[in-house]
């Protein structure tokens, strides 16, 4: 496991990887399914190959920290999905800090925890796999920064005048070592987004929790979520942001889910549509707009892409 | 400020708490608060505070947390995680509390929401796969991406999965789940606070 805290994006990948394994996540495969797609989109652009495995289930790490599930449920499964990425011989890359951090966790577990590891490659041996520990487990958001100045150099549909914002997701800043910036005040998403020709803007509760971990948007979304929301928001909002990018299809629901919610309830209007950050990549490197799967938001992008100038019909400048 | 009374001392509550040893450096805490001060339930819930619940439990006193609505409120955004200066991981101790919490019968209404995904998690494979309407919407919105209409996974995976809920005794805890004799909760932490509620 990694000792340093920060970890620089050359240092990192000394070599930028040409195969990456890809983890599908339930959450941005089913709620945001553009998720998923544009970051196989970008990939495309940038030269990577993705390999998915249909045998992949979900990491369970969700309701486990809802506390719905005992950890010996997690371990098994965490260590039967790292075991099909072992066999293809590649590293894990999530696109949810959920999974991320959940695979993370229950791995670092399994590795400072012997007879863990042990107990969950017994149960999963009758299944016919065997866990090693070898596989990385990064986020897709790291190649990104990593590739920041190639990205650059192929936006076609450059974001100029707009004026984005990050919400970071507390899953991968509270993973503490061995990632890209300081999980106190990291600036690497500001950094993608000047790439593309956005104007990265920041607002005082950019680091704030969405809110919808452990299910909390389940059991108490008037007492807590929304006042925590409207938080976020009227900040944002005060600080002129247009667009909201996450790293985490969790996070994503919360922000765009809850907003009608909060304009109802505290008779303030946002507006400010919240997409991946891998989304936002696409759009800026030409990726066709029905390919970004922007219709399965419930604040629109329509008013951004207007203000960019970007039709329906204009998705074959690639 | 009267002391706090514990009554029902139990030298053996770190143990009974973290009893999968997930939180073993818990007595390195300092008592400094930067969980508190960063966390943003405590920011709405003052009641809600960390480093007490530590104290308790280091303290061998489950008397307050274990009835409380506060354990309950915790985001896992891990904001404590992040800035404790000696690396207690809080919201693992925290997913702790709640099974003994779960298991004296007390927060199951804040537990049973998750019963129902957990048993439609079983059969998907996936977590979150929504009901028959909310599937066409997922299927006509991959279908626009040119994307399969539902997500790959193998009919091997969702086998796999459910055996794997079978053989770690996760079906039968999910399953016992009931909040037939629930015990009531209520906010423990508010002696000496200006509360919101």
């Amino acid at each position: 496991m990694n000792k340093e805290r920060v970890v620089a994006p050359e240092k990192m990948f000394p070599e930028v990887p040409e195969k990456i394994f890809l983890f599908r996540s339930c959450t941005g495969s089913m709620e945001y399914p553009g998720t998923e797609n544009a970051i196989k989109e970008v990939a495309k652009i940038l030269g990577i190959e993705i390999v998915m495995d249909p045998d992949q289930t979900c990491c369970s790490g969700y309701l486990l920290t809802c506390s719905a599930y005992k950890p010996e449920f997690s371990l098994a499964v965490t260590a039967r999905n790292l075991s099909i990425v072992e066999k293809h011989g590649l590293d894990t890359y999530m696109f949810c800090n959920g999974c991320q951090g959940y695979n993370l966790e229950l791995a670092h577990i399994m590795h400072e925890h012997p007879e863990y590891k042990q107990m969950a490659n017994d149960v999963i041996a009758k299944q016919g796999y065997h866990y090693e520990g070898k596989t990385d487990i990064r986020h897709v958001q790291e190649i990104w920064y990593r590739l920041k100045d190639e990205i650059a150099a192929r936006v076609v549909r450059p974001l100029t005048g707009l004026k984005v914002a990050s919400h970071y997701g507390c899953h991968y800043l509270a993973i503490q070592y061995g990632i890209l910036d300081d999980a106190g005040y990291p600036t690497f998403h500001e950094e993608i987004y000047s790439a593309l020709g956005a104007t990265p803007v920041f607002y005082k509760e950019r680091q704030m929790c969405c809110g919808y971990s452990v299910g909390r948007g389940f059991t108490h979304k008037e007492t807590l979520v929304q006042p925590h929301l409207y938080k976020k928001f009227k900040s944002a909002k005060e600080a002129g942001v247009e667009l909201m990018t996450t790293t985490c299809p969790g996070c994503n629901t919360a922000l765009d889910r809850e907003q009608p919610n909060l304009t109802k309830r505290y008779e303030e209007e946002f507006g400010i549509p919240v997409i991946d950050i891998s989304q936002l990549i696409g759009l800026a490197l030409g990726v066709p707009l029905e390919k970004l799967g922007f219709d399965a938001n419930t604040i629109k992008m329509d008013g951004i892409l207007k203000k960019l100038g970007i039709g329906k019909g204009d998705s074959d400048d690639n | 400020m009267p002391r706090e009374k514990y009554r029902d001392h139990d030298e053996n509550l770190r143990a009974k708490v973290d009893s999968y040893n997930l939180v073993e450096n818990l007595e390195t805490c300092l008592a400094c608060g930067k969980c508190a001060g960063n966390c943003p339930v405590a920011s709405l819930t003052p009641s809600y505070n960390p480093r007490q619940i530590i104290s308790d439990v280091l303290n061998g006193n489950a008397e307050r947390w274990l009835a409380s609505e506060e354990i309950w409120r915790c985001f896992w955004c891990a904001n404590c995680a992040t800035v404790c200066p000696n690396d207690i991981h809080f919201p693992l101790l925290m997913m702790q509390l709640r099974y003994l919490a779960t298991e004296n019968k007390y927060g199951l209404k804040y537990l049973m929401p998750f019963r129902r995904f957990a048993l439609r998690a079983r059969e998907d494979g996936l977590t979150f796969g929504p009901s028959e309407k909310g599937r066409e919407k997922i299927m006509r919105l991959r279908t626009n991406l040119g994307a399969t209409p539902w997500p790959e996974i193998s009919e091997r995976a969702k086998a796999e999965y459910k055996e794997l809920f079978d053989l770690t005794g996760a079906t039968a805890y999910v399953e016992a789940l009931s909040d037939e004799d629930e015990k009531p909760v209520d906010l423990r932490y508010t002696e000496g606070r200006i509360t919101n509620e």
